[in-house]
């Protein structure tokens, strides 16, 4: 063997790098699927509220399909499936569909939570106000009934950018998929996911206790 | 309003088709179309695909991608697959043509289509240093790791299911979790190819080079889509043109090291 | 679709373990959230760590480092029981929040009630608090279960046959991926549904009055 090609090499600062670069695509990939999963999610739960049985027969069991199946089994389906339709998508588009919806379908819910949480009397006087149906949405609904879910819907946030993991199985080159990476070429398995585990950590830590902070706030 | 709907409306299903027949059309024609090649590679079996200190893509296979992609004067598109992605990657048609190691079984070619072999392998193991294991029948009553979807992984559960011991075997997702698996003593034999035991045994202390396996040479094949005959040729044409212009054996020497094998097969014509 | 029997026992793989890591979850989590709001010193930094990170890495993450990460140090388990300790470490962690808010929710005055009734600490906890708790996290209990369950499915990854990890052998013996992973996922559907259903019939029956 030529001794100038190692196969493995050990750990350099430059992979400290590459982690953080796929630090950077794993929020990528979350933000955008999270701000995909919640318009659709709001827009959901909103046809939930007000569409009655015609939503709860549809739409509802639809949904219910993408928070019953796991999120690696639809990732998987989806990566195989676009093909046939005649769709290219890379792991990346893949991910953002497959995650956004899954998103959506759990913010729906969220969100149809928010809508009831805002009291019948309480629309009918901003309806009686003389404000139109979207301005009681927007003016009342909004602020109130968001108010009241927004910690369920950071919970959300921070499962799907957890969920975003998951993406590496499609090739997604993004925190987990790059450990991987250094592990097989490194082989020191324990530091690798010690240093991915902290870069997780420290993305979902700080939002979750500003969450719960802001839910003490607004509860007392 | 009713007739701009109409018009967006069959303006996206002349969209959708006309991306369903770029999809089904000749692949040689659309590589040169798109000015790209997109090759599926296994990263995870040194020295043939690996990642280099950089983490991009090296090896064998690499490579043999580059070559095709200069020789059709295009781009090239590393692909990274594990083993089980190997077959659909190309049926569902994400990449062109994959380089990874594909033994050309009768039943893989009910799935895909394969070129004439353009590299020889063969199976053997890796053993953790106590085990003992030195011969194949010492591999009884031992745990054994494979990766899945290889035919190394099918060719034991086939002898484990005579031995009784299926129960012995595990799986894992890639040859390094194999490796790493023989190395954390959690197998005491994992099977691999011949040109992976020497880089494995030189990384892990605790890793010695173990038997070879009964089951046949592996003859490995380029894999493009069943249907294009036309492009399996090709791709039959560029293997044969890789070993007249000495470059099989040149990147053999330095990927591998010593004499590249032989691509024939003694006593039949491919 | 003859490898249908396959793939419905390896359902039963699956419901079996997320069961198994379920009931390791409640007890683990049940002491957890004891452990934080009645200790102090390295228990409760020891239970307040666990809870954070189960609950701020990814779930995929905590099966990687329970598979090879304590490989490395010499710690050896097999798929299974790499599976079931990361799925309960990770259980654990939820349901010690849960448990928590449900403890929490019940004020006080009861604890004080059931001791001046001369109740013993662990009569009163047993007997007057928990069952209480326990009806209040029912519902997140059962949310649980149904994680735990898509959560075993990440058992493929580590090469542990359950319903996945038998779909996906399946699949790369046959090349039918799409066909296969598709009736995996109305497998799961079915076992998600059963779950709930389950959990509502047996709550009309626990919370009558």
């Amino acid at each position: 063997m030529e001794p100038t090609i190692s196969f493995f090499s050990g750990l350099q600062i430059s992979d400290l790098w590459y982690l953080m670069e796929a630090a950077w695509r794993t929020v990528l990939i979350s933000a955008l699927s999270i701000t995909i999963g919640t318009v659709l999610g709001v827009v959901f739960g909103w046809i939930l509220y007000e569409g009655r049985w015609a939503a709860a027969l549809t739409l509802g069991p639809l949904l219910d399909v993408f928070r019953s199946v796991p999120l690696i089994i639809q990732l998987v389906l989806f990566y195989n499936f676009a093909p046939i339709i005649g769709l290219n998508l890379d792991p990346f588009f893949s991910g953002v569909v497959i995650l956004g919806i899954y998103c959506a379908s759990l913010v729906a819910n969220v969100a149809r939570g928010g809508m009831e949480a805002v009291s019948r009397p309480m629309r009918r006087a901003a309806r009686s106000l003389g404000m139109s149906y979207w301005q009681d949405l927007r003016y009342i609904v909004l602020p109130i009934g968001g108010r009241a879910v927004f910690p369920s819907w950071v919970g959300v946030a921070l499962g799907v950018m957890k969920d975003s993991a998951l993406v590496s199985v499609l090739g997604y080159i993004e925190l987990l998929k790059a450990s991987q990476i250094l592990i097989t070429r490194t082989q020191e398995p324990l530091l690798i996911l010690t240093i991915a585990g902290a870069f997780y950590f420290a993305l979902s830590y700080p939002i979750s206790r500003y969450a719960a902070s802001i839910e003490k706030r607004w509860t007392s | 309003m009713k007739k701009t709907i109409l018009i967006a409306l069959s303006a996206a299903a002349l969209f959708t088709s006309s991306m369903v027949t770029t999809a089904s059309a000749d692949t040689l024609d659309d590589v040169v179309d798109r000015g790209v090649l997109r090759c599926g590679v296994v990263l995870d079996f040194p020295p043939i695909g690996y990642r280099d200190a950089n983490n991009e893509p090296a090896g064998f296979d690499v490579e043999y991608c580059a070559d095709l992609a200069a020789a059709l004067e295009v781009e090239h598109e590393i692909l990274p697959l594990t083993w089980s992605e190997r077959l659909p990657v190309i049926v569902t048609g994400r990449a062109d043509v994959v380089f990874g190691g594909t033994s050309d079984s009768l039943a893989r070619a009910r799935t895909v289509g394969f070129s004439i072999p353009y590299a020889i392998y063969y199976a053997q193991g890796v053993v953790g240093v106590d085990t003992g294991i030195e011969t194949f029948e010492d591999m009884r009553g031992k745990r054994v790791a494979a990766a899945v979807g290889t035919v190394p992984e099918q060719e034991w559960l086939k002898i484990a299911a005579e031995w009784g011991e299926e129960d012995n075997y595990q799986g894992y997702q890639s040859e390094n979790e194999v490796f790493l698996a023989v190395a954390q003593g959690k197998a005491d034999i994992g099977i691999t190819t011949n040109t992976t035991v020497l880089p494995i045994t030189q990384q892990y202390d605790n890793i010695v080079a173990g038997p070879r396996m009964p089951w046949t040479t592996d003859y490995t094949s380029v894999v493009g889509k069943r249907e294009d005959v036309t492009w399996l040729n090709y791709l039959n044409l560029f293997v044969t043109h890789q070993v007249r212009s000495g470059r099989y054996q040149e990147l053999w020497g330095t990927y591998v090291g010593g004499d590249a094998p032989e691509l024939r097969i003694p006593g039949v014509m491919y | 679709m003859k490898n249908l029997p396959d793939l419905l026992e390896a359902g039963l793989t699956t419901l079996q373990i997320a069961v198994l890591s379920m009931v390791i979850g409640i007890v683990i989590g049940l002491a957890l959230a004891l452990i934080r709001m009645h200790m102090r010193g390295p228990a409760k930094w020891f239970a307040s760590t666990w809870v954070e990170l189960a609950r701020n890495t990814p779930a995929l993450f905590q099966l990687f480092f329970f598979g090879f990460g304590l490989g490395a140090i010499g710690v050896h388990l097999t798929p299974y029981t790499i599976v079931l300790a990361a799925l309960s470490f990770n259980c654990a962690g939820y349901l010690a929040e849960n448990f928590r808010g449900g403890f929490q929710a019940i004020p006080d005055t009861q604890l004080r009630a059931a001791r001046s009734l001369g109740m013993t600490g662990w009569q009163a906890y047993s007997r007057i608090i928990i069952p209480q708790v326990f009806r209040i996290v029912y519902h997140p209990l059962t949310n649980q279960m149904v994680w735990a369950v898509l959560m075993s499915s990440l058992g493929m990854l580590v090469g542990f046959r359950e319903l996945s990890g038998e779909t996906q052998a399946l699949a790369s013996r046959t090349y039918r991926i799409f066909e296969y992973f598709a009736v995996t996922a109305v497998i799961y559907y079915a076992i998600v549904k059963f779950i709930l259903g389950a959990s509502r019939l047996l709550a009309a029956r626990l919370f009558k009055y």
